[in-house]
């Protein structure tokens, strides 16, 4: 290609991408500058002013147990998305697979838990888990599962769990049909040859579906991950991050930080930090992933 | 298929269809039952009662239709927006080598990888300043500015599977690429096209956090922020809260009814990879 | 009466003719967090009434709620998309007043106060740094509810004493009932329980007069101790309560008694509805013989606009009106049993005491009125004002205490040692 051509191809490419690129530096990372300049101050309430204090909003937060802990938490969080969620979501995508009467339907209305807007499912969890009036309790009781009502949010083991199976419960579908995607794009020949050649659903499963499949979900686990690190307000709406802290992750802490204890600047210096460690993730994760096939 | 695997398969489709069936049921149910049956200590799993009281009271109470309305407006123009900028920005990355071209990308999957709460509050202030606050436009830019990366990276994929073949032959034929993009390209790729649209419109539809703070005034709230606030923080009011949660969930149901077909085609025929 | 409040009297009171030269209306905004459908409903018939009784004014109500207005009110002053009108509690006024939104009411509310005669205490929550931030509307105080025939089965008369609260609950934990139903949440609602208990264990005063904290004393650790004694009988998910889960724990027979401001109208139309079987009594005390006492939140409205602008002389107007007696008593009964009068002349309204429901339930009212004469808010007491308890108001430290307590299973009198040490952190 020449270099004249190379120079028209780059300005068509900027005009083409500039309007994207526009909104996301204006919305998104104008923003986030900000918020790396507040970080630098020692602003209280949202809106005031602030003096200029270099790192001691740094070192004040890196010293500080609630943060770590937070940290901990969101690790925690994440990992145990992935695990329930990936677990979940293979299962429903190897199923929707097969072919059984209904699959069309099934293959559409399997997201019905992720169309339905937050709060929602923030309020039906919330109903079927409460032990006045809602609906598992009873259940758990009279099939003889549970002697007493349980208290799906009471300690910090259990709203931790009920935290990651209802976010789980809302995102496993979409997860479901990306594999599933990943899946009827493996040839169905490799299947045959394999079946002909005398090999179990196990062993077909293990020798090609795995292998093959495993790329696909290397890049859904990244979002995945990234995305459920993000959650809060599902965490907030149910719990408020307890009790006694024990579901508080660093988007809460951020929140609560900011909005709550109102040290605006405080709050900006964990979001920095943790933008910092999600970035230095994701990088190292796309470009191990993302682009390797991608220029095909 | 082994009798055994069958019978594993089939306990696989009961577990799914209850695990998110089930719930949908009761809230459904349960928004006709009366208050009684409600909180009764012992749950009826079919209704004993029948009433429309708790939808009187929503729909007589509050400005559903108003809010539907603007979660409807929000969504589509979300949608709309997110496609308008994100197929040329999916080409470009796609098919015009440039310098940068690489980082770029990365940099834009990197919205995904801080707290979205971070930038509300200068967010906030941003769009004071443009006297965007309380405005469903601002609902509008953020919502697409969130979609836009995977929305991107979604096409991006879809584009790469078109043979070059095709796409060399139009040029060859005359045409400039972006009449090319328009006329040959588009149409090949339209089930990623409606898959990205699902999920730019899911992803407006159900945001809760920026609309709740950017939003100030009632006739401009969108259906979560609206529910949410009938709810109510000092009573628990289930019947209410049930038949709230039915009608949240009817309208985009009713949508994904009509082209939810498109969702699951687009996706299993192109993306991740 | 001062003039200018007769001015205003006359004002709202009076349908003026149209006025002759066309007039720019003032538009004044309106924010509260009395969300419920029902309240929305009786506050506009309020505004409607305002506004047709005065055309050269345009009231406007934009319900918000309480887990949004921390984040939003701030943030939308900043940017000059405030209202001109905001509902209030004790600790959250002190949060807008740092941020220069608010001038005092001072002389406004003595005007007020002149006419209608203000609970004094009301008032002294809104009073500090020199100024009156704010205009007291209401009182809301807690209270223990029950049903006699729930009782009388159990053969459990009403508690008076923690001991006797304690042994009651015992009794009245069986066949899936719970007996006294508490959170242990991170949230308003449970500093509001805890603060009941410890006010009525003699550990009432946060603050020592000179403004040093004296939370961490025997007292208070008593407190918490009994609190943690009576959580077997709470359901399990009390630590994620806030005050709705109470109400349906007591409307669906779950909780045979709980802390509460009010049940009545969950109980009229979620429940049996029936007035005969519900009982309100005052919250028990530490030993027989001391008074009891309960927690009390004046809630007010602060106004936003600018001094002498007209925003702030139709939100004066409309405030006037609100307070006069013939729409007060409506304005409380927006939530029947649960706002009560602020002032003489609102107590004896007619229009407070004809609504149906308040004639239904009167008896179990006039109980609430009698039992929040001794009436306390933490970090408002004795006059001893500290505007520091805003923040520690904002984390909920009281709560946050019991939870250390309750959850992470810390001795109460190690909790409280903390807690008092988190106060210190937050007051800075």
């Amino acid at each position: 290609m020449t270099g004249a051509a190379s120079g028209r191809q780059g300005r068509l490419a900027a005009l083409l991408a500039a309007p994207a690129l526009l909104l996301l530096g204006a919305v998104l990372a104008w923003p986030l500058l900000s918020a790396v300049l507040l970080s630098l101050q020692d602003v209280r309430i949202v809106g005031s002013q602030g003096a200029f204090v270099g790192s001691a909003n740094y070192e004040k937060v890196l010293a500080d147990p609630a943060f770590w802990r937070a940290a901990r938490l969101s690790l925690g969080w994440v990992l145990a998305n992935a695990v329930l969620q990936t677990a979940l979501a293979l299962a429903a995508a190897l199923i929707l697979h097969q072919g059984f009467p209904g699959v069309r339907v099934a293959r559409t209305w399997i997201v019905l838990t992720w169309i339905v807007p937050t709060v929602v499912v923030v309020m039906i969890w919330r109903w079927l888990l409460s032990t006045s009036g809602g609906m598992i309790n009873p259940l758990l009781v009279s099939t003889g599962l549970a002697e007493r009502p349980v208290g799906f949010f009471a300690t910090p083991e259990a709203a931790f769990m009920s935290l990651v199976f209802i976010n789980s419960w809302r995102w496993f579908p979409f997860i479901a049909l990306m594999i599933l995607a990943g899946l009827t794009r493996i040839p169905a020949d490799l299947h045959e040859a394999a079946r002909v050649d005398g090999a179990g659903p196990w062993q077909r499963f293990a020798r090609i579906t795995w292998p093959l499949l495993a790329p696909t979900l290397a890049v859904l686990l990244v979002i995945g991950t990234l995305l459920s690190f993000n959650v809060f307000d599902i965490i907030w709406l149910l719990t408020g991050g307890g009790p006694a802290g024990s579901t508080r992750t660093l988007p809460v802490l951020i929140y609560e930080t900011a909005f709550r204890g109102y040290r605006v600047s405080e709050a900006a210096t964990i979001a920095v930090l943790s933008t910092l460690v999600l970035m230095a993730f994701a990088v190292l994760a796309t470009r191990s992933l993302a682009l390797s096939g991608a220029d095909r | 298929m082994t009798a055994a695997w069958r019978l594993l398969l089939g306990a696989g489709i009961v577990f799914f269809v209850l695990l998110i069936g089930l719930p949908f049921w009761w809230v459904v149910t349960g928004s006709f039952k009366v208050p009684q049956e409600i909180i009764a200590r012992t749950p009826t799993f079919i209704p004993r009662s029948f009433t429309l009281q708790h939808y009187d009271l929503l729909l007589s109470a509050s400005a559903y239709g108003t809010y539907l309305l603007n979660s409807l407006l929000v969504a589509a123009a979300s949608t709309l927006l997110t496609l308008l900028l994100a197929v040329p920005a999916a080409y470009a990355f796609f098919r015009i080598e440039f310098r940068g071209r690489a980082t770029l990308y990365r940099l834009i999957l990197l919205a995904y990888a801080f707290p979205s709460i971070v930038v509300l509050v200068p967010l906030f202030a941003t769009f004071a300043r443009l006297g965007l606050v309380d405005t469903r436009l601002a609902l509008v830019l953020v919502n697409t500015a969130f979609a836009l990366p995977f929305a991107i990276w979604m096409l991006r994929a879809f584009f790469a599977q078109i043979p070059p073949e095709i796409e060399e032959a139009a040029r060859l034929d005359g045409g400039p690429p972006l009449v090319v993009l328009w006329r040959i390209l588009l149409p090949l790729i339209a089930p990623g096209l409606g898959a990205v649209a699902i999920f730019a419109f899911v992803s407006a539809w159900t945001e809760y956090v920026f609309a709740s703070v950017l939003i100030l005034t009632d006739a401009l709230r969108t259906l979560p922020v609206g529910f949410a606030g009938i709810i109510g923080q000092y009573q628990v009011n289930w019947g209410l809260l049930l038949a709230g949660a039915t009608l949240a969930i009817l309208p985009v149901v009713a949508l994904f009814a009509l082209i939810g077909r498109w969702f699951v085609t687009g996706l299993t025929e192109g993306a991740v990879k | 009466m001062t003039p200018r409040l007769s001015r205003l009297i006359a004002a709202a009171a009076m349908v003026l003719p149209a006025p002759v030269l066309a007039q720019e209306a003032v538009e004044v905004t309106l924010w509260h967090m009395e969300q419920p459908p029902h309240r929305v409903a009786r506050i506009q018939e309020l505004i409607d009434e305002f506004n047709a009784a005065n055309p050269d004014v345009v009231v406007r109500q934009e319900p918000q709620n309480w887990g949004e207005i921390y984040a939003k009110a701030p943030a939308a002053i900043a940017a000059g998309a405030g209202p001109d009108m905001l509902f209030a509690i004790p600790d959250f006024t002190p949060i807008l007043k740092d941020l220069g939104a608010l001038t005092s009411v001072e002389d406004f509310v003595s005007e007020l106060d002149a006419r209608h005669d203000f609970v004094d205490s009301a008032v002294e929550a809104y009073s500090y740094d020199g100024g009156v931030w704010a205009v007291p509307l209401y009182n809301m105080t807690m209270h223990l509810w029950y049903r006699p025939s729930v009782l009388e089965e159990a053969g459990v008369a009403v508690p008076t004493t923690w001991e006797e609260w304690r042994a009651a609950a015992e009794a009245l934990t069986a066949d899936g009932q719970f007996g006294m139903g508490l959170p242990a949440n991170r949230h308003l609602y449970t500093d509001q329980t805890v603060y009941s208990v410890m006010l009525n264990g003699g550990a009432a005063e946060i603050y020592e007069e000179d403004g040093s904290l004296r939370f961490d004393n025997p007292e208070t650790v008593a407190a918490y101790e009994f609190y943690q004694s009576m959580m077997p009988f709470s359901p399990p998910d009390a630590p994620s309560w806030t005050w709705g889960e109470a109400e349906a724990c007591f409307a669906s027979r779950s909780c045979a008694m709980i802390l509460q401001f009010t049940v009545i109208s969950t109980y009229e139309t979620q429940a049996e509805g029936d007035p005969a079987d519900l009982g309100v009594a005052p919250i028990p005390v530490r030993e027989a013989g001391q008074e009891p006492g309960t927690i009390a939140y004046a809630n007010a409205v602060m106004l936003l606009s600018p001094e002498d602008s007209p925003e702030r002389e139709a939100s004066e107007r409309f405030i006037a009106f609100l307070l006069e007696p013939e729409n007060y008593g409506r304005f409380l009964n927006m939530e029947p049993g649960l706002f009560m009068p602020v002032t003489a002349d609102g107590a004896e309204a007619e229009s407070f005491w004809s609504d149906p429901v308040v004639q239904e339930y009167r008896s179990q009212i006039e109980q609430v009125i009698a039992n929040s004469e001794n009436g306390k808010l933490f970090g408002f007491t004795s006059g001893r004002v500290f505007p520091a308890i805003a923040a520690i108001s904002a984390q909920n430290v009281l709560a946050e205490t019991l939870q250390d307590v309750v959850v992470n299973g810390r001795p109460p009198a190690e909790a409280v040692a903390r807690g008092q040490a988190r106060m210190e952190e937050l007051s800075q």
